[in-house]
C-alpha cells in the first residue's frame, strides 16, 4: 500500500467495521438490518415495488444495498444513491413487515451517508440550498414567501400567468400544482404574535403547545386555526412557542440529517416547558416523535430527544384520547378518508380519525379500498421524483371512490398532492383536513344556536 | 431514476435489450447485488443480468438467445423461495417474470381460472372473493409470491391438508422449453389427459425443466361455514398426541397447525402478537370449515379430545377479526424470527404423524447439541414440519453450524420413515440430503428426465439434485455394470 492510499484509507475516521464503506459520522444502523430475515413479505406493501417490480426499488432489496455496503461489497456511489432515494419513505414496509425491521430509518440514514459522499451539485443542489435550507428553516423568510403567494394570487399576477400560457415555462408537473394552490391566508403565527396563550372556551381543562409547520402555517392557515379552534372548544390553554421552527422532516428525508439535528435542537428547546405537543401535519408529528433517531451519536441530546418525543401527539389522537364534545350540527356529506403514511404507518394512527370523522352527524364515511396506500407526495418527492410520484397519485386516486364529496386526511403534502390527482384525473372531491370537518360542525352548530 | 442509454458494453447485455427494450434489463452492480439471493439467504452470487419480459413470446426469444449463446439462465418470481431456487449459482441471466402479472380469465362455471406466472397467490383469491370463490393453495409468504413460483416449488400450505397443495390445482400450463420452444399442456385446462402425467413433472420440478408462462389452475367455491379453534398445551407430547387424536377420529381439518415454545416467543415480539402465553411448550390452531350443518359437532370433537389431551386452555374464534389475527400471527411466522435471531434457516421435513413427539424430542436433542436455538412452526396435520433454526451469521463459523444442525433435522425424519421436503423445495440448500432419500440410481433416473427436457443444462443448473461430480461417477459405475452384464 503506497503512502497515498493510506491517506487515503486512513482520512475517514468513525469506522468501526474495517470492511464497512460507510465512511461519515451517522452511518446506517446494524442492528436495524439485522431483524431483516429476507422474508419478502414487504414486497407488495412498497408502490414503488409495485411500479418496477424491481428488487433494488423494494423494502427488502433496499435494505439489503444498505448492508450490502456496511460489508463492503458495494460503495456509496450514484447507482447506490438512486434505489435509496426512489423510496417514497412510505413506511408501509414497516406495517407490513413481521419483524419489525426500520426500513425508513435505514433509508434515511443512508441517504444521510450519500449526502455527505455526494454533496448535491447542478439545479438540485441549488433547490436544497435555496429551499431547504433557506427558507424553511426560518419563519420569516417562510412568511415572506406567503405573503408572495397571496400578492401573486391577489393581484390578478396569477391570472395573467396562467392566460398568457407564461406558466407553461415550468416543468409540468410544477404547473399541475401551482393550479391547486391553496388560498393564501394569515399564518396563525403571525396572527398571534403577540398572545402568549390563547384561552380556552370556557373551564381550561389541560394545557397544550402546537407546532405550527411551515408549509402548514403559510399553505393552509386555515387548518392551524381550525385546530386551534377545535383545541379551544375543548378546554385546552393553547400555546405557540415562538422560537419553534421546522421539524426537519424535509431536510432528513433529503439526507441532510445535520440541518435536521440543528432544526431539532431548537424545537426540543422551544418546547421545552410544554407537557403535550400537539401536531396537524402527519409527516411533522412523525419526524417529531423520532428525533432520538438523530442524535444516536450524542448521548445528551438523544436524552432530551426521548424525553421530547414522548410528548408529541397527533390533533386526532389528542381529541380521541382525551375526549372531546361531540359536535350536534350536521354536514349532510359523503366522504372517504385517506391514510396518511407518517400517520398510519409512521404513528400508528388510523382508528383515531375515522372515528372522530363518524361521530360528525350527517357524514356518511365511504371505505377507500388500499387507505393506506401512498399518495406520492412524500415531502418533496413529487418535486424529485415526478415520474415516479405520478404513476403512485394515479393508482392512489383510482382508488377514490366516485360518489363522494371530499376526501378527508391528515397531513399537508397529501393535501397538495390529492388536489393534484382531483384535478389531474378530473374528478370533483373536495381535500380537507379532518380538523376542519370537525371545525365546521362546530362552527354550523354554533350558528344555529345563534339562530335561535 | 437511472439515465437514458445502455452504459454497457457487453454484448449479451445490448442483445437482451433489444428483446425486452433498455428500461427491463438490470446489469448494474447495487442492482444486480439485490438479485444475489432469494429467501434463502445463505448462499449468495451476482447474476449475469436480469431481464423483465412482458410476453411469452418474449420469455421465449431470451431463452433462445440463451440456448444459442451458451448463457446460463433460470426463472424467478417474487423471490420468495426458501431452498434457493432462484439464487444465480453460476451467474445466469436472471428471466424476472413479475411484469407478466395479469389475470387473463375466470371462468367460474367451469372453476378455473388462468393467471400469468408473475401474478401473486394473494391477488387471486382477493380478485374473485366477492363472487364467493377462492384459491386454496396458501403459503404463508402468499401476500408476496407468485403463482408461477408455486408451480415450480410445488407450494403448500395451512390448508393443504384438506384441499392438497398446488399440484393438486393446476389444470394446464404454457411452458417455454429450455431451447425456446412454446409448449401447452393441457391447453383447456382439462386435466387427467392421456399419457404421462406431464403438468404433475413440471409442478415441483423447481425451474429446471421450463419456465412456465400460463397457468390455469383450479378455483373453489367458498366454505359455507369456518370455525377456528385455538389450544394452549403445557406439554409438547400432548400437543402432538392431540394433533393424531383429531386426525383419528375422523375429522379433516382445514388446517392443523402447530408452534413450540421458541416460535411464540418469536411472533409475540413481533408485529402480530395475539397474546399467546409464554410459559407454555405448544400451541395449535386448528380450522375447520365445509357446510354449516356438521361444523358444530366437529368443533365439539376437537374440543373434547384436546381436553382429554390435558390442554390448558382452549378456545373457539368469536369474530372473523379474531380469527384473522391468529392468522396473520401465524402466516408471519418465519419472518418474525427475526425480532428475536438476526439469520434463520428453515428445514423443511415430512413424517408420518405418529412420530410427531419422538421426532421433535431429537430436534430438541439437535438445538442442545448445536447450542443454536430451534424453533418449530408447522403444519402439524400433514406432518410437514418447519424447524426454524435461529443463529447469527456475524459470528464465525455459526452459519456451517446451522447448516449441520437443519441436516440434522432432516435425516431425523428421514430415519423415521419421512422425507426431507414437503412444499419448499430442495433448491440448493437440500441437494446434498436427497442421498438421505434416494439411492445414487434413484437420482440419476431423475437427471436423466432432466436431460430430456433440459438436455444442455443450462436452465437453473445446480439445483434440485446432488452435485453431478458424483452422479458423472455413478453413471460411469452404471454403463460398466451393464457392460459386464
Amino acid at each position: 500500500m503506497s503512502l497515498r492510499e493510506m491517506d487515503v484509507k486512513a482520512t475517514p475516521s468513525c469506522q468501526t467495521n474495517s470492511l464497512s464503506n460507510y465512511f461519515w459520522k451517522d452511518a446506517p444502523d446494524e442492528n436495524k438490518w439485522a431483524d431483516c430475515v429476507h422474508c419478502g413479505m414487504c414486497l407488495e406493501a412498497c408502490p414503488t415495488y409495485e411500479q418496477t417490480g424491481q428488487e433494488q426499488h423494494s423494502p427488502r432489496g433496499r435494505v439489503h444495498l444498505i448492508k450490502s455496503v456496511a460489508e463492503g461489497k458495494l460503495v456509496v456511489d450514484e447507482d447506490f444513491a438512486d434505489p435509496v432515494f426512489v423510496c417514497l419513505d412510505c413506511r408501509a414496509c414497516t406495517t407490513a413487515c413481521p419483524a419489525d425491521v426500520d426500513v425508513g430509518g435505514l433509508i434515511e440514514e443512508a441517504r444521510g451517508q450519500v449526502r455527505q459522499a455526494m454533496p448535491l451539485t447542478g439545479w438540485k443542489g441549488t433547490v436544497s440550498k435555496t429551499i431547504l435550507e433557506g427558507v424553511f428553516p426560518h419563519q420569516n423568510r417562510l412568511h415572506s414567501l406567503g405573503s408572495l403567494l397571496k400578492f401573486y394570487q391577489k393581484s390578478g399576477l396569477q391570472k395573467v400567468v396562467r392566460k398568457t400560457g407564461l406558466i407553461n415555462v415550468m416543468p409540468k408537473h410544477l404547473v399541475e400544482m401551482e393550479s391547486i394552490m391553496p388560498e393564501i391566508g394569515t399564518p396563525v403565527q403571525k396572527k398571534y404574535k403577540k398572545q402568549d396563550v390563547i384561552k380556552a372556551k370556557g373551564e381550561t381543562k389541560h394545557e397544550v403547545a402546537m407546532l405550527t409547520g411551515c408549509i402548514m402555517d403559510v399553505m393552509f392557515s386555515d387548518i392551524n386555526e381550525s385546530t386551534i379552534n377545535v383545541l379551544t372548544r375543548n378546554g385546552n390553554d393553547v400555546k405557540i412557542p415562538k422560537n419553534q421552527t421546522c421539524c426537519g422532516a424535509l431536510h432528513v428525508h433529503a439526507g441532510d440529517r445535520e440541518t435536521g439535528r440543528k432544526l431539532a435542537k431548537q424545537n426540543i428547546e422551544a418546547f421545552k416547558d410544554a407537557d403535550t405537543v400537539i401536531v396537524n401535519a402527519a409527516g411533522c408529528g412523525c419526524m417529531l416523535k423520532e428525533y432520538p433517531e438523530l442524535f444516536r451519536e450524542e448521548p445528551e441530546w438523544h436524552e432530551k430527544a426521548e424525553e421530547f418525543s414522548k410528548k408529541v401527539e397527533d390533533i386526532s389522537k389528542y381529541l380521541y384520547d382525551t375526549g372531546y364534545e361531540k359536535p350536534k350540527a350536521e354536514l349532510n356529506t359523503r366522504i372517504t378518508y385517506h391514510d396518511a403514511c407518517h400517520l398510519a404507518h409512521g404513528q400508528g394512527v388510523r382508528e383515531e380519525p375515522r372515528d372522530l370523522l363518524i361521530n360528525i352527524p350527517g357524514v356518511e364515511m365511504v371505505h377507500m379500498p388500499n387507505a393506506d396506500r401512498c399518495c406520492g407526495s412524500a415531502g418533496v418527492y413529487n418535486i424529485t421524483n415526478p415520474e415516479m410520484a405520478g404513476a403512485v397519485l394515479e393508482s392512489k386516486m383510482s382508488n377514490v371512490p366516485d360518489d363522494v364529496e371530499m376526501i378527508s386526511m391528515g397531513n399537508p403534502g397529501c393535501m397538495l398532492q390529492m388536489a393534484v390527482g382531483v384535478e389531474k384525473f378530473g374528478r370533483n372531491q373536495k381535500v380537507v383536513h379532518t380538523v376542519q370537518l370537525l371545525d365546521w360542525a362546530y362552527q354550523k352548530e354554533d350558528e344555529k344556536e345563534r339562530g335561535k | 431514476m437511472a439515465k437514458k442509454g445502455l452504459q454497457t458494453s457487453d454484448k449479451d447485455i445490448i442483445n437482451l435489450a433489444k428483446i425486452v427494450g433498455e428500461k427491463a434489463i438490470l446489469y448494474k452492480q447495487p442492482d444486480l447485488v439485490a438479485y444475489d439471493c432469494d429467501g434463502f439467504t445463505i448462499h449468495k452470487h451476482l447474476p449475469k443480468c436480469v431481464v423483465f419480459p412482458n410476453s411469452t413470446e418474449e420469455v421465449a426469444e431470451i431463452v433462445k438467445y440463451c440456448d444459442a449463446n451458451q448463457l446460463p439462465f433460470l426463472a424467478r418470481g417474487a423471490g420468495t423461495g426458501l431452498s434457493g431456487g432462484a439464487i444465480p449459482l453460476n451467474g445466469e441471466v436472471i428471466i424476472s417474470l413479475v411484469k407478466m402479472k395479469r389475470l387473463i380469465s375466470v371462468d367460474l362455471e367451469n372453476r378455473r381460472a388462468v393467471v400469468e406466472p408473475g401474478f401473486v397467490n394473494l391477488k387471486l383469491t382477493n380478485s374473485i372473493a366477492n363472487k364467493g370463490y377462492y384459491y386454496a393453495p396458501d403459503p404463508s409468504s402468499q401476500y408476496a409470491c407468485t403463482i408461477g413460483g408455486n408451480v415450480a416449488e410445488n407450494a403448500g400450505g395451512a390448508h393443504c391438508l384438506k384441499y392438497g397443495v398446488t399440484t393438486n390445482h393446476i389444470l394446464g400450463l404454457e411452458v417455454v422449453m429450455p431451447n425456446g420452444e412454446i409448449v401447452e399442456i393441457s391447453t383447456n385446462g382439462v386435466a387427467d389427459t392421456p399419457g404421462y402425467d406431464l403438468l404433475g413433472l413440471l409442478t415441483g420440478s423447481e425451474g429446471t425443466l421450463g419456465i412456465v408462462t400460463k397457468i390455469t389452475v383450479r378455483i373453489l367455491k367458498n366454505p359455507e361455514a369456518k370455525q377456528t379453534v385455538l389450544a394452549y398445551f403445557d406439554k409438547v407430547a400432548d400437543g402432538s398426541q392431540a394433533v393424531s387424536d383429531i386426525i383419528s377420529s375422523g375429522i379433516v381439518p382445514a388446517a392443523l397447525e402447530m408452534m413450540d415454545k421458541t416460535a411464540i416467543e418469536g411472533v409475540e415480539a413481533a408485529a402480530f402478537p395475539v397474546g399467546h402465553p409464554k410459559d407454555i411448550e405448544a400451541l395449535l390452531l386448528i380450522e375447520v370449515d365445509g357446510i354449516s350443518a356438521g361444523i358444530e359437532e366437529q368443533i365439539n370433537q376437537i374440543l373434547e379430545v384436546c381436553k382429554k389431551r390435558n390442554v390448558r386452555e382452549v378456545k373457539v374464534a368469536g369474530s372473523e377479526e379474531e380469527r384473522g389475527r391468529w392468522w396473520a400471527n401465524r402466516k408471519t411466522g418465519f419472518g418474525a424470527m427475526g425480532a428475536i435471531s438476526p439469520d434463520y434457516l428453515v428445514q423443511d421435513g415430512v413424517i408420518p404423524r405418529s412420530k410427531l413427539p419422538e421426532v421433535l424430542a431429537r430436534i430438541n436433542q439437535i438445538s442442545e447439541e448445536s447450542g443454536l436455538r430451534i424453533s418449530n412452526i408447522f403444519h402439524a396435520g400433514d406432518g410437514n414440519l418447519h424447524p426454524l433454526v435461529l443463529f447469527d451469521a456475524r459470528i464465525p463459523g455459526e452459519t456451517e453450524k446451522a447448516l449441520e444442525a437443519g441436516s440434522a433435522c432432516l435425516q431425523v425424519c428421514a430415519d423415521v420413515g419421512g422425507t426431507i421436503t414437503g412444499e419448499h423445495g430442495v433448491g440448493i440448500e437440500k441437494r446434498e440430503e436427497m442421498r438421505f432419500v434416494f439411492t445414487d440410481r434413484e437420482i440419476l433416473a431423475q437427471t436423466d428426465i432432466r436431460e430430456v427436457f433440459n438436455p444442455k443444462n443450462l436452465l437453473n443448473a445446480g439445483k434440485l439434485f446432488p452435485s453431478p461430480g458424483r452422479c458423472a461417477e455413478v453413471k460411469k459405475e452404471l454403463k460398466e455394470a451393464l457392460k459386464t452384464s
